[in-house]
């Protein structure tokens, strides 16, 4: 066993939090939920230029080969900042189903210009009639027509598609509603006519869409793996961003404790500072244990899907974990930060309302609970 | 980073599984973990284990041991506690008062002591709680006077459990009065024969059937030679302990096998015809279960790394302590809402569904979070040294 990152993953991290410190303060993550785009070309760009969206591609398609956990230890930093715009659309939803499913062609298309920063992805997968999470439910409809293919339907809470170059869309190509066959993934340019992607309007101002598809016309080379099989990969792909969103979540929720403690450490009432209450100390203590609970079962699951170890509950524990005991931090942390952090232009709420946001993504509690059930044998 | 054991480790934990398949019964299991009194079925098991080489894996060979990390130690106990939630029969002397004794007794105390922990022989009863010193242990009262080449030791112990069975007192006392030092400056560790004139073990019986015991001390004369380590440090030592006790004693291992009953009860139990296993409250309720025990886990195995490797744990293994023992709480609890009416009947009882475990363990359950410090001075001491937060 070994329970420490490597140097250089503790290097990556530092550099990470060196260049968002710097780039990404608060004042730009309340900046960007305002705007449209919802982030600024020159954070992207630097970012890009730091190789960032390269870190886990081989290095023919222009990346540096970085495993699962590399990746678990950025998401965890910009957790941290808050970090707006596509990055987990375009890597984790675009780029890692690309490298899963993609012929050569597409690898070699698409994957540099994902590596280098010079296009935006997004995955276009949930649907209105989805009114609880379950991926599988894909009514969109893709029909043959000649060599490509027509895709008529909505899709719902599709991140970043306001920015996106290229959406990934799950469309049904055969097969019931729910079912798990007849599922096919289309790799679809965002400005081909009938693409029409309108914002919602969400608790973290995040950049979720409605996306309507409208007749539109695909070549059909540009099916991402099998047709009809598209559900294999999906359910791999919805794994690891889960995996990558509970990282994301660890790495706010520490944040959310630091400020936390350091408030308490702070603030006096009674003429004595309140981090030497009990009741306060109790919930940071629950803050931390939460916060630490979070952490490990990330990495477990961060590393088995580095050693390709099958992880199917571990996967769903973390999320299920992960999502509620983030949420426990934002509430106890508001709690003890009091009026100051409930107000618009404190840093709390960027964290209180983003852990809404990460609880709902690829499965909430209660989703992971059943799959946890199941796992169990139940 | 790397979750996983070494092919060396899963091959001790194989022969280990070997040796416990044939050798370890659901009865001396319990006899440890009800605190029933060890038999002597539990002590030749005991001596087995040790024979075998799967105790003291990881003590120093001049002592009888083989000089392995911790990792050892702990895979034993997950497989035991993998077994009806079982313990190292003897575990006061081995997961806890022999650590102390290796890192401060004197030589001539190794010698006498950690050899026998090794072999399995011997079993050690903590003397700390006092009728007035619960959480706030610092301010005990029992007091050890200096006479000759002896300590002349007076007063009362309470809720010191294995009294009634082990061979050896693991007590703390007062050796300084002086009130003008913090108390905790004023207390040293002795071991006392159990068997010393002056010494009188009464038990106190527990809600769930254990016993513990109440200890007087009427002017017991203890040589100076059994002091551990030095004068006043006593408290000193009994926390720098705490860490590594905390990760022998708070072993999620154990609760798998309540949870491993209730999936086999909800898959096997009729309701209207369809398993229990289909009610989406009861699969709710076991995948939360099964979520706080692989959490728990984690955190286990990150607080026992750290030991394994030496390094300074802080609030680690307090984590370890409040989670483990407050997921014992919820688990039992989900068990009994799952067997609803049922769950209320005893052991022996007719109609007694998991053959009544369930409920012993909801009985059993109020105690893991007030034994060994409460959740309240847990969280403080994880609050305070994990966050640095301050002292009221």
């Amino acid at each position: 066993m070994d329970f420490t990152f490597s140097k250089e993953q503790k290097l990556l991290r530092q550099s990470i939090r060196d260049f968002l410190t710097r780039e990404c303060e608060s004042t730009l993550v309340r900046e960007m939920e305002e705007d449209e785009r919802g982030y600024t070309p020159e954070l992207w760009r630097g970012m890009a230029d730091l190789g960032w969206m390269g870190l886990i591609f081989p290095e023919r398609y222009g990346g540096t080969e970085g495993d699962f956990l590399d990746l678990a230890v950025m998401m965890e930093e910009m957790g941290r900042a808050c970090l707006p715009g596509p990055f987990f659309s375009t890597v984790v939803l675009g780029g890692l189903t690309i490298l899963e499913a993609g012929n050569e062609s597409q690898l070699s298309e698409f994957l540099p210009k994902i590596a280098g920063g010079d296009m935006i992805f997004t995955l276009a997968l949930n649907e209105p009639a989805a009114t609880r999470y379950n991926p599988p439910l894909i009514t969109a409809q893709a029909t043959a027509e000649q060599d490509n293919y027509i895709i008529d339907g909505i899709k719902l809470f599709v991140p970043d598609a306001n920015v996106a170059d290229y959406m990934i869309c799950v469309a049904r190509t055969g097969g019931e509603p729910d079912s798990r066959e007849g599922i096919t993934l289309f790799l679809v340019d965002a400005k081909s006519p009938g693409v029409k992607s309108t914002l919602l309007k969400t608790v973290a101002r995040d950049k979720q869409c409605e996306v309507i598809l409208d007749r539109v016309k695909v070549p059909g080379r540009n099916i991402l793996g099998e047709l009809n099989k598209g559900w294999t990969y999906i359910e791999k792909i919805l794994q690891k961003a889960a995996v990558a969103k509970c990282a994301e979540m660890i790495g706010a929720a520490q944040k959310v404790l630091e400020l936390t403690t350091a408030y308490a450490k702070k603030r006096e009432q009674f003429g004595q500072i309140i981090g030497s209450f009990q009741a306060v100390q109790h919930h940071c203590a629950n803050m931390l244990i939460d916060v630490d609970g979070g952490k490990w079962i990330t990495y477990k699951v961060a590393w088995m899907l580095s050693e390709g170890i099958p992880c199917n509950r571990e996967v769903a524990v973390a999320k299920a974990w992960v999502s509620e005991a983030y949420k426990r931090v934002v509430s106890l942390g508001h709690e003890i930060v009091g009026g100051v952090g409930y107000m618009v232009d404190h840093d709390m709420p960027l964290y209180s309302r983003r852990a809404k946001a990460a609880e709902f993504a690829f499965g909430d509690a209660n989703f992971h609970r059943g799959v946890v059930a199941q796992e169990l044998g139940l | 980073m790397d979750f996983g054991y070494t092919e060396e480790e899963e091959r001790f934990r194989e022969r280990l599984n070997k040796f416990l398949d044939k050798e370890l019964t659901e009865e001396i299991a319990r006899q440890n973990w009800e605190d029933k009194g060890v038999g002597p079925e539990a002590r030749e098991f005991s001596r087995k284990l040790a024979a075998k080489g799967f105790l003291g894996m990881t003590w120093p060979k001049e002592y009888g041991g083989k000089g392995l990390p911790p990792t050892y130690d702990f895979i034993l106990l997950d497989e035991l506690g993998k077994r009806w939630g079982a313990h190292v029969p003897l575990d006061i002397g081995y997961t806890m008062v022999g650590h102390t004794i290796l890192r401060r007794g004197s030589e001539e105390m190794k010698q006498e002591f950690l050899p026998k922990i090794i072999s399995g022989d011997i079993e050690f009863c903590l003397g700390y709680t006092e009728p007035d010193a619960g959480s706030d242990l610092a301010s005990m009262q029992m007091s050890a006077v200096e006479e000759g080449d002896y300590y002349v030791i007076n007063g009362q112990k309470t809720f010191n459990t294995e009294c009634h069975y082990a061979e050896y007192h693991w007590l703390a006392a007062r050796t300084d009065t002086n009130p003008d030092i913090p108390n905790y400056r004023g207390i040293s560790l002795f071991i006392v024969d159990i068997d010393s004139p002056g010494i009188t073990v009464e038990p106190l019986w527990t809600m769930s059937g254990e016993r513990t015991n109440e200890v007087f001390y009427d002017n017991v004369r203890v040589p100076k030679k059994r002091m551990v380590g030095e004068k006043n440090k006593g408290f000193y030592y009994m926390m720098e302990a705490l860490g590594s006790e905390r990760n022998q004693v708070f072993v999620p291992a154990r609760l798998y096998p309540i949870l491993n009953d209730l999936i086999n009860y909800a898959k096997e139990t009729q309701y209207k015809g369809r398993p229990l296993a289909e009610d989406p409250i009861v699969r709710d309720k076991l995948a939360q279960a099964a979520i706080g025990l692989d959490v728990a886990r984690v955190l286990a195995e990150r607080s026992r790394w750290m030991e394994s490797n030496e390094l300074p744990m802080t609030y680690e293994p307090e984590v370890t302590k409040v989670v483990v023992s407050e997921l014992e709480q919820r688990l039992v609890d989900t068990g009994m809402e799952i067997l609803g009416l049922f769950g209320q009947l005893e052991e022996d009882s007719k109609w007694a569904p998991l053959r009544g475990r369930i409920e012993w363990y909801y009985l059993h359950s109020f105690m893991t979070t007030i034994g060994a410090g409460t959740s309240e001075i847990g969280r403080n001491i994880i609050a305070q040294r994990g966050l640095g937060l301050p002292r009221a």
